[in-house]
Order: C-alpha cells, then sequence, then structure tokens
C-alpha cells in the first residue's frame, strides 16, 4: 500500500507520455532530413504502448479474485513504413539521376495531433497524482 | 492476573466501533482503492484492449447488507474491497479500449470529495473523543 494511492500507475504513465512526446519533436525535427545514417530520408517513428501488471509484496490480487492494477509502458517504437512523398528536385544534393528526392513520410499534421493528445494524457495523468496526493494530506489531517 | 489488552481497552470501544466509524474506515478503505483504479484507468487511456477497472460492486451491496443485518464491527473486517474490469463499461472506440477519460477525471474529483468526507468524518469521532475525555475543545 503506497501513502498516495496510485502514484507508480500514473508515474508509469507520465514516462510513457514523455517518451512519446520526445519522438514526436524527434519526427518533426526530422521532417526535413533527406538522408540518415543509412543514407536513407528519415522514417517516421510510432510509439505503441502495452500495459504491464503490477505486483505487489504480500499481496496477490489474481488469487484473490480480484483485477490487478496495470501501469502502462512504451511496448515499441516502429518505423512507419508508408513511402515518404516524391519531389522533383535535381538541385538537392541527395537527388537521384531523374532529379527526383524522396521527403520523410512525416506529415506534419498528424504530428502535431499527436503532441497535443500526448500533452492532454499527461496533463491527465498529472491532475491525477495531485488529486492522490490531496488524498494523503487529508489522511495525514486524521484526528487533528 | 491482568486481564487480557482486549478486555482492558473495551472502555472506549464503543466510541471506535461505532456504526459510523467503522462504515467510514471501510468505506476509507473502498475510496483509496478507487483512486488506484482510476490511476491505472487514466494512465491506460490509449493502451490498446485495457478494459477500465473499479471497486468490485458487490462491496458496497455486501456492506449495505451487513449493517442491514446488524453485523458486529468485528465481522465487517473481513470485508475487503477488490478490483474488478467494469462490465458495464462499453467500448465505442477501435482499439476495444473502454476508458472515457472525461468520465474518469470527473469520478476522481468525485473520488476525491467522498475522501476528504469520510477522513473529516473520522476526524470528527476522533475529536468527540477527545473532548469526551479533556471536556473542553481545543
Amino acid at each position: 500500500m503506497n501513502l498516495i494511492s496510485g502514484i507508480d500507475v500514473s508515474a508509469s504513465a507520465l514516462n510513457a507520455q514523455k517518451t512519446r512526446l520526445d519522438i514526436v519533436a524527434q519526427n518533426i525535427a526530422n521532417a526535413q532530413t533527406t538522408r540518415g545514417a543509412d543514407g536513407r530520408p528519415y522514417q517516421r517513428q510510432v510509439v505503441s504502448f502495452e500495459r504491464e501488471l503490477i505486483r505487489r509484496t504480500g499481496e496477490d490480487p489474481i488469487s484473490s479474485g480480484g483485477a490487478a492494477l496495470q501501469s502502462v509502458r512504451v511496448g515499441s517504437i516502429q518505423s512507419d513504413p508508408t513511402p515518404g512523398q516524391r519531389v522533383y528536385d535535381p538541385q538537392h544534393p541527395d537527388a537521384d539521376s531523374a532529379g527526383i528526392v524522396t521527403m520523410p513520410n512525416v506529415n506534419l499534421a498528424y504530428e502535431m495531433v499527436d503532441l497535443i493528445t500526448a500533452t492532454r494524457a499527461y496533463e491527465a495523468n498529472l491532475s491525477v497524482v495531485k488529486n492522490a496526493r490531496q488524498m494523503a494530506m487529508k489522511a495525514l489531517e486524521i484526528g487533528k | 492476573m491482568a486481564p487480557p489488552l482486549l478486555n482492558r481497552v473495551s472502555m472506549i470501544d464503543p466510541i471506535f466501533q461505532s456504526d459510523t466509524y467503522q462504515l467510514a474506515r471501510k468505506l476509507l478503505d473502498a475510496t483509496a482503492l478507487r483512486q488506484e483504479a482510476i490511476a491505472s484507468n487514466i494512465a491506460n487511456v490509449e493502451t490498446p484492449g485495457y478494459r477500465r477497472l473499479d471497486v468490485a460492486p458487490n462491496f458496497a451491496t455486501e456492506l449495505r447488507a451487513q449493517i442491514a443485518a446488524g453485523a458486529r464491527p468485528e465481522s465487517l473486517s473481513t470485508l475487503q474491497p477488490s478490483l474488478t474490469e467494469d462490465l458495464r463499461a462499453r467500448s465505442v472506440r477501435a482499439d476495444g479500449n473502454s476508458v472515457e477519460l472525461e468520465k474518469e477525471l470527473i469520478e476522481m474529483n468525485r473520488n476525491t470529495v467522498d475522501y476528504e468526507y469520510l477522513t473529516d468524518l473520522v476526524s470528527r469521532n476522533i475529536k468527540q473523543l477527545r473532548v469526551a475525555i479533556t471536556g473542553r475543545n481545543y
């Protein structure tokens, strides 16, 4: 039993959402990167979350018939396989012999939506932490 | 021979075993557990296939039944709230997740108010005992 209930779950979510924000930042930063380490244009990275059962010592909620708390973690960070836009730009250093450059498959609109969703989810988890803290403070005031 | 501790403290026991006090304690357990469930739900708001958790509904019904049947506080102590998947929650999303963020936030705020009310109730109970002992309110 934590003094602040559910803090470990919320902390895991804050972490996961922060990773997602990092990836969004990376995608936007590389929206024009036509040559990566492998010589190919940057590919958009996508984060997927998965749940993780929280086990506590001396407590097995499954055997006692209840459900277990589930925290969240980043399951995988994968490349988006959709092909990038091909633009005609013979001046570009990465243009092929026909003068066509393959741009990264980053869509700024998608990234902005992702950014907002991640921020809102982060805020929601933060407000849970705040409420849990308020509850803990109230518990400490019992009898005063 | 000194009587066992249990008998010696029985003088102030009735105050700590009043229905209100016992009920408030049980409900505090349930409220703290619900806060954890809500934390889990909001944390997993974007996890595919996640089903929202809540305190098992049979806790409230059983508690009510036991109180109505005039259960003694000792028998109440075996009744513990537990978490369960909320089977009433329907998923309206493509990823099968049944969490609705707004609902969870409202539920969380309601839960916090519940908790504050209950801690206040317990505090008042203890204060009453203190007034009874000291004869003054401080």
